[in-house]
């Protein structure tokens, strides 16, 4: 099947240019929004816009919450953090067509009412930071925030805020902590960031790909990006495909685009002679989808059916040979060197999963050890302020149970 | 009396025992083998049973010892190893001559994190013992030895390092101060009585004594 690419269309890709951006039907979408401001929610919520950043919450509902709050400063956050293994889209979006999100976010603004407009990017990623900067520069000094200033009454404030650069800085509350200039700590959840955010004002936190697609839906229309999808499912996804396979890369796809499709015909197929094993789907936080799920179509509903989620769209493909127990591990020990360390079962809890899977790899595990780790993975779930823990044990309890005799095969007794 | 069953879960085993058993003693019943994660066997001086523990219906997972900490219903239990240190503090006892001036200097070059205490009070409620660690680490940063008055009972279990969100070791701290008063302070009469003693050789024990042999 054939499909152009919308956030990757070479006509995106202009970089921080403003002008070559407006030429390209830039700033359409934001026109289309300041005519019928009441009219953006529904339109998102018809053309059934879902979070990229991981949860693949309907994005209507959040706005309509933020919207929904009373009048004064509000907050319009872009988050760009992108830190976790096997994600590589925003940082192309915000280097290679940063115009696209910037737009996305004023939509949102207008949408919201909100008088701040902050896209939060991880300084790790020089080109995305340099680009957004540019990028913002030349919207400030184009006149086309005027329109929008003049509907909300107020100054609007339009910036880039960098990250710490750490993995924890991209949970939103996090994000709302580092914007108000403290540590990236996450905060207990309610209240909401819709309710009370960045300063105890009502702040709407959206990814980057999230964004990217708003200004699209608003220039072509909902119907159009329904029609994107493949089955039930709409729009387009941006998948980070890395691992084991030929042609790794970034690929825009239908939404529902099956799991073989993207392996076997864009990826290319497996490096190497060895078999296809498993991918660790929407980054390491996730379940893993096996060989028999090579048919599932990559939409956040269908990979849910199989106990999965969709996650970011990195899919990290592994092949036959390579040991679950020790990927788990690293990605483990991912989450213990990123916990935060405000909540004690998360700090430590991952640590000690970290160390048991580091004692079965290594060949010193015994049958206790095992035990033990699934203990963990019963106790631990829902005891963090935010979901890290919950993603190290997600991870950690798929691969016991699709490659539990693995496991078992690396025990001494 | 016969005591009701209560049903917990250590390390993924399940254990059947009674309300009124530690869940160390329940391990110990059940005839688990302990290998490590244990010292004084329940004295709760050694500090080594940590523990994270979720009662029935909590989402809450707190941390304890292990032979502190009474079984009940559906509780659950893991095990933790050893916490590392996030860093190790190198410091000399003899080299100052108990300068006092120098006090806070040496109690910031040694431990810079205590300033960075966020007040949280994670430490008060992580401490087995009830201690007021909080109050300890706020004394020291400050540079007051009474500080070591609060980690008297410390038994070092490592269980406010786990909880401190600012990587403070408040139970280093704690023995750090408690080491400085020592040396800056007078020494106690009794301890200097009985070294007189021994050195006077009035403490010699007769090893032909039955009572002295192992």
């Amino acid at each position: 099947m054939t499909h152009r690419p919308v956030l990757l269309a070479p006509t995106a890709a202009v970089g921080a240019d403003l002008d070559a951006w407006l030429q390209n039907g830039g700033a359409e979408g934001l026109r289309h929004a300041l005519a019928a401001p009441e009219r953006i929610i529904p339109a998102l919520a018809h053309a059934g816009l879902r979070g990229m950043g991981g949860a693949g919450f309907p994005t209507h509902r959040k706005w309509s919450s933020v919207a929904g709050q009373s009048a004064g400063d509000k907050y319009v956050l872009c988050n760009g953090n992108e830190d976790e293994p096997g994600t590589f889209k925003d940082r192309h979006l915000l280097s290679a067509s940063p115009h696209q999100v910037i737009e996305g976010a004023l939509i949102a603004a207008v949408a919201v009412d909100a008088n701040h407009v902050l896209l939060y990017v991880n300084p790790h990623q020089h080109e995305a930071l340099k680009s957004t900067r540019s990028a913002i520069e030349q919207w400030r000094a184009s006149g086309l925030l005027a329109p929008i200033e003049r509907r909300l009454g107020l100054r609007l404030a339009l910036d880039v805020v960098e990250s710490s650069g750490r993995y924890i800085g991209g949970e939103e509350t996090a994000v709302i902590a580092t914007i108000e200039g403290g540590f990236p700590f996450p905060r207990r959840k309610p209240p909401y960031p819709a309710e009370s955010g960045v300063h105890g004002r009502p702040t709407l936190i959206n990814n980057v790909e999230t964004l990217a697609n708003v200004t699209h839906i608003l220039r072509h229309g909902a119907d159009w990006y329904r029609a994107l999808g493949i089955g039930g499912a709409c729009g387009t996804k941006l998948y980070s495909l890395s691992g084991d396979v030929l042609e790794p890369g970034l690929f825009e796809l239908p939404m529902g685009t099956s799991l073989r499709e993207l392996v076997f015909t864009h990826g290319g197929g497996m490096l190497g002679p060895l078999a296809f094993k498993a991918v660790f789907t929407g980054g390491p936080s996730n379940t893993l989808l096996t060989a028999d799920d090579l048919d599932v179509a990559l939409d956040f509903d269908a990979v849910a059916q199989r106990g999965s989620r969709l996650g970011t769209g990195a899919m990290i493909v592994i092949s036959a040979g390579t040991s679950i127990v020790r990927k788990v591990a690293e990605y483990v020990d991912f989450f213990a060197a990123g916990s935060c360390g405000q909540c004690t079962p998360c700090k430590t809890g991952t640590y000690q999963l970290s160390r048991l899977l580091r004692r079965i790899d290594t060949g010193v595990g015994v049958q206790a050890d095992l035990r033990a780790l699934e203990s963990l993975c019963a106790l631990l779930p829902g005891s963090g302020r935010c979901g890290l823990v919950d993603g190290a044990v997600t991870v950690v309890r798929s691969s016991m149970q699709q490659f539990r005799e693995e496991y078992e095969h690396q025990l001494i007794g | 009396m016969q005591t009701s069953q209560v049903r917990i879960t250590v390390n993924g085993c399940v254990i059947d025992t009674e309300p009124t058993r530690s869940i160390l003693e329940a391990m110990i019943d059940a005839g688990e083998t302990l290998i490590d994660g244990v010292g004084c066997m329940g004295q709760g001086v050694c500090g080594s049973c940590r523990v994270l523990v979720r009662r029935q219906g909590e989402s809450e997972v707190l941390s304890a010892l292990a032979c502190e900490t009474r079984a009940c219903e559906g509780l659950q239990v893991a095990f933790l190893d050893h916490l590392p240190m996030h860093r190790h503090h190198v410091y000399a006892m003899d080299d100052w001559n108990g300068d006092s001036w120098r006090i806070l200097e040496r109690i910031n070059a040694t431990f810079p994190e205590a300033q960075h205490c966020r007040h949280c009070g994670g430490c008060d409620s992580a401490c087995p013992k009830h201690l007021q660690v909080h109050k300890g680490v706020m004394l020291a940063a400050a540079g007051d030895l009474s500080a070591a008055e609060c980690f008297d009972e410390c038994i070092m279990c490592d269980l406010c390092t786990i909880a401190c969100p600012e990587l403070i070791s408040p139970n280093h701290l704690g023995l750090y101060v408690r080491r400085l008063s020592t040396a800056i302070g007078f020494r106690p009469a009794d301890l200097v009585l009985r070294l007189h003693q021994i050195e006077r050789g009035e403490m010699v024990i007769d090893q032909d004594v039955a009572s002295t042999q192992p």
